[in-house]
């Protein structure tokens, strides 16, 4: 799950970053609007966190040009402007939360849930997936009831693929879903992630699309586990 | 005027009417005592002129034929009954009851009585010495011409009751309209000056029924010249007060905006600090919160100075302030970010022995001056220098402070000086109050503030030009 973080306040986009990332998503920071509708056009985020207040081009604003752009990422918009009039305001520019300054930051991890949720048209955070279930707030994975160690990054590849369960993703998708900017995906880190979740859960869960991506079957065909 | 002649002064209505009653009456009882005193004079002379001749008649008459006839007993000449009688009564066909009141003698030489009036005693009324005189006689006050004719002495009484009574006849019908008048004349009185009040009053209603919160100008329907000045100064305090009112609201407003932020981000860093699942990560947490802390922290310190120095305090003090010494501490006071850096500020004095002192409030033209300096120092690029300087113009101080930062375009220039106002792009430490806290002092103390370009076209200038001590 790729966050594209936009604050201008460098010690709370750190906060936040923090945060994000302990809970085991690859967030993007950038510090102003026009830079903001940059990485949106260059990228495919699963979820923005906007400040409104942002220099050279407004929160509203680049809510306002990114769903006219017809952008449909869900947006949370994290504001120091509290009144009603802006709250109105930055939901009708296209924003789908609105959380107001100071946050408490369970509160905020628990909006960016709703979000995913939402995003699978699910009423329920847990996803399962044949004899697979995810927890997105326990951090935790089972099979066929058993609880499943895994790594960071494991977790994270495997939290994109079933979070987008039945689509083919490319190789691209998965590494920003996991890396983001900051790199560390060497040629082959990313066939090494697969390779561990097959073996630490079952082959069949993640299929390769050759010369596409890889894509995690919806469960009515998949095959029984083992 | 101090609160004890406030107080007794009390109403004008009051003051006015009582004021107008004390001046009418006694102006009223002068012209009623000097008509009365006028009239009894008049009436004095007349009655001593008549009783005189009063007195010649009878010597033309009676004293001459007397002088030499023997007299056993005195003749009296009587009154008429009814008039002799009467207690009080108008002129009639028999005379005048007055005429018992006066009376007249005929003495011989020898002080024998010869003729008497029925009304005069059969003593003297007075010793025998020619003229008028006044004395009593049977518990009555009377006026007494005595005249020497020959071996006779004729004398002619009559009673000054009848004088007073007469003029004080005249006076009291000299008065009796003015009596009458004074009701009338207080009663006009009261509805003028209740008429010359009114705007007072109805001041004074739209005063007292106003909502705390109203702040508008006063307006009244009809303003005498002498109350314009009232409303005038009223309607200043009043627009003063809406302006600083609303200066402190948006004060307040801004302020709770401005802290969301750093509040936020210090209560993510104290979370991820409680969240934290390694020592490390802890120790992150915990050092973010501490620079959040401290930005906080100067965050408020520059609100307060903001508030400070955009409030109209009246008392400010105006002791004379070295504008050299407040530079050098507020170098001293950025020395460890320098060696950091590799910054170097320089103070300069033009010419070298300038007199840097103006006069004004030393606390907040340190701030000032730490502003600028904290300003140019953060702006300016790594081993660059910072030019501080004090140059005298006219007897005027200009303080300026150089940077070889980035500048601040031109059209930027007014806008640098709005409270929480930061050039786009600049993050991090910044209040947003630095330039705004500088113009509001440099306002206090009568001096001007301007931005030009840097040395060499390069980087900010701020120019603080103070008028002469």
């Amino acid at each position: 799950m790729r966050i594209l973080l936009v604050e201008d306040d460098d010690l709370l986009a750190a906060g936040i970053r923090d945060t994000l990332e302990r809970v085991r998503y690859a967030v993007d920071w950038v510090a102003d609007g026009e830079q903001a509708l940059a990485a949106l056009r260059a990228n495919a985020f699963d979820l923005v966190i906007l400040d409104l207040g942002l220099p050279k081009l407004d929160g509203v604003d680049v809510l306002r040009r990114m769903r006219g752009a017809g952008g449909t990422v869900p947006v949370i918009v994290l504001s120091a402007r509290d009144t009603a009039t802006d709250r109105v305001l930055g939901l009708d520019a296209g924003a789908d939360d609105y959380l107001i300054k100071p946050f408490d930051v369970d509160e905020l991890l628990a909006r960016v849930r709703a979000q995913q949720r939402r995003q699978r048209g699910a009423a329920v955070n847990l996803i399962e997936h044949g004899p697979l279930r995810l927890d997105p707030a326990g951090l935790s994975v089972t099979l066929a009831g058993r609880p499943v160690a895994l790594q960071r990054r494991e977790f994270m590849l495997l939290h994109k693929l079933l979070q987008c369960a039945g689509r083919v993703l490319s190789r691209g998708q998965l590494e920003d879903a996991v890396y983001g900017w900051d790199g560390g995906a060497e040629s082959n880190s990313l066939d090494v992630q697969i390779h561990k979740l097959r073996r630490k859960l079952y082959p069949e869960v993640i299929r390769t699309v050759r010369g596409v991506g890889y894509i995690a079957d919806p469960p009515a065909a998949t095959p029984p586990p083992p | 005027m101090n609160a004890a002649t406030r107080a007794r002064l009390g109403s004008i209505r009051a003051v006015l009417l009582a004021g107008t009653v004390a001046i009418l009456g006694a102006v009223l009882g002068v012209a009623a005592w000097m008509s009365f005193d006028a009239g009894q004079d008049e009436a004095q002379e007349l009655f001593d002129a008549r009783l005189a001749t009063s007195a010649r008649v009878l010597e033309t008459f009676l004293a001459r034929q007397i002088e030499h006839a023997t007299v056993s007993a005195p003749i009296v000449i009587a009154l008429p009954d009814p008039i002799e009688q009467a207690e009080y009564g108008e002129a009639g066909p028999l005379g005048h009851y007055y005429e018992t009141k006066i009376a007249f003698q005929v003495w011989s030489a020898d002080s024998r009585l010869l003729v008497r009036s029925s009304s005069a005693p059969t003593t003297a009324f007075a010793p025998l010495i020619a003229g008028f005189s006044d004395p009593r006689f049977e518990g009555a006050q009377w006026r007494v011409f005595s005249l020497r004719s020959g071996a006779v002495w004729i004398q002619v009484a009559e009673r000054s009751d009848i004088r007073t009574e007469l003029s004080e006849k005249i006076a009291l019908a000299a008065a009796e309209p003015m009596l009458i008048g004074i009701p009338v004349v207080i009663l006009l009185l009261a509805l003028l000056i209740g008429y010359g009040l009114a705007p007072l009053a109805n001041l004074a209603q739209q005063i007292e029924t106003r909502h705390p919160d109203a702040l508008t100008p006063v307006t009244l329907p009809r303003v005498p010249s002498e109350m314009t000045p009232v409303v005038n100064a009223l309607n200043g305090l009043l627009g003063r007060l809406t302006h600083a009112l609303e200066r402190e609201r948006r004060f307040t407003a801004d302020a709770a905006h401005e802290l969301r932020t750093p509040l936020a981000g210090l209560k993510v860093h104290a979370q991820n600090a409680a969240r934290a699942s390694t020592p490390a990560e802890r120790q992150a947490s915990l050092d973010r919160m501490l620079t959040a802390l401290d930005r906080t922290i100067h965050l408020a310190e520059q609100m307060l100075a903001f508030s400070r120095a955009a409030a109209p305090a009246p008392a400010r003090g105006h002791a004379a302030v070295s504008l050299r010494d407040l530079a050098l501490e507020a170098i001293e006071a950025v020395q460890p970010e320098r060696a950091a850096r590799g910054l170097r500020v320089d103070l300069v004095c033009v010419p070298a022995d300038a007199a840097t002192e103006v006069s004004g409030d030393r606390q907040q033209l340190a701030v000032l001056v730490r502003n600028l300096i904290d300003n140019a120092v953060r702006h300016a690029p790594d081993g660059s220098a910072v030019e501080v300087a004090l140059t005298t113009v006219d007897g005027g101080v200009t303080l300026s402070v150089s940077d070889a930062g980035d500048g601040i375009p031109a059209p930027l220039r007014e806008r640098v000086f709005e409270s929480y106002y930061r050039i786009p792009g600049t993050r991090g430490a910044g209040s947003g109050l630095g330039l705004a806290i500088v113009r509001e002092s440099a306002l206090a103390h009568g001096a001007r503030v301007a931005i030009r370009d840097g040395h060499g076209g390069r980087g900010t200038c701020v120019e603080v030009a103070f008028p002469p001590r």
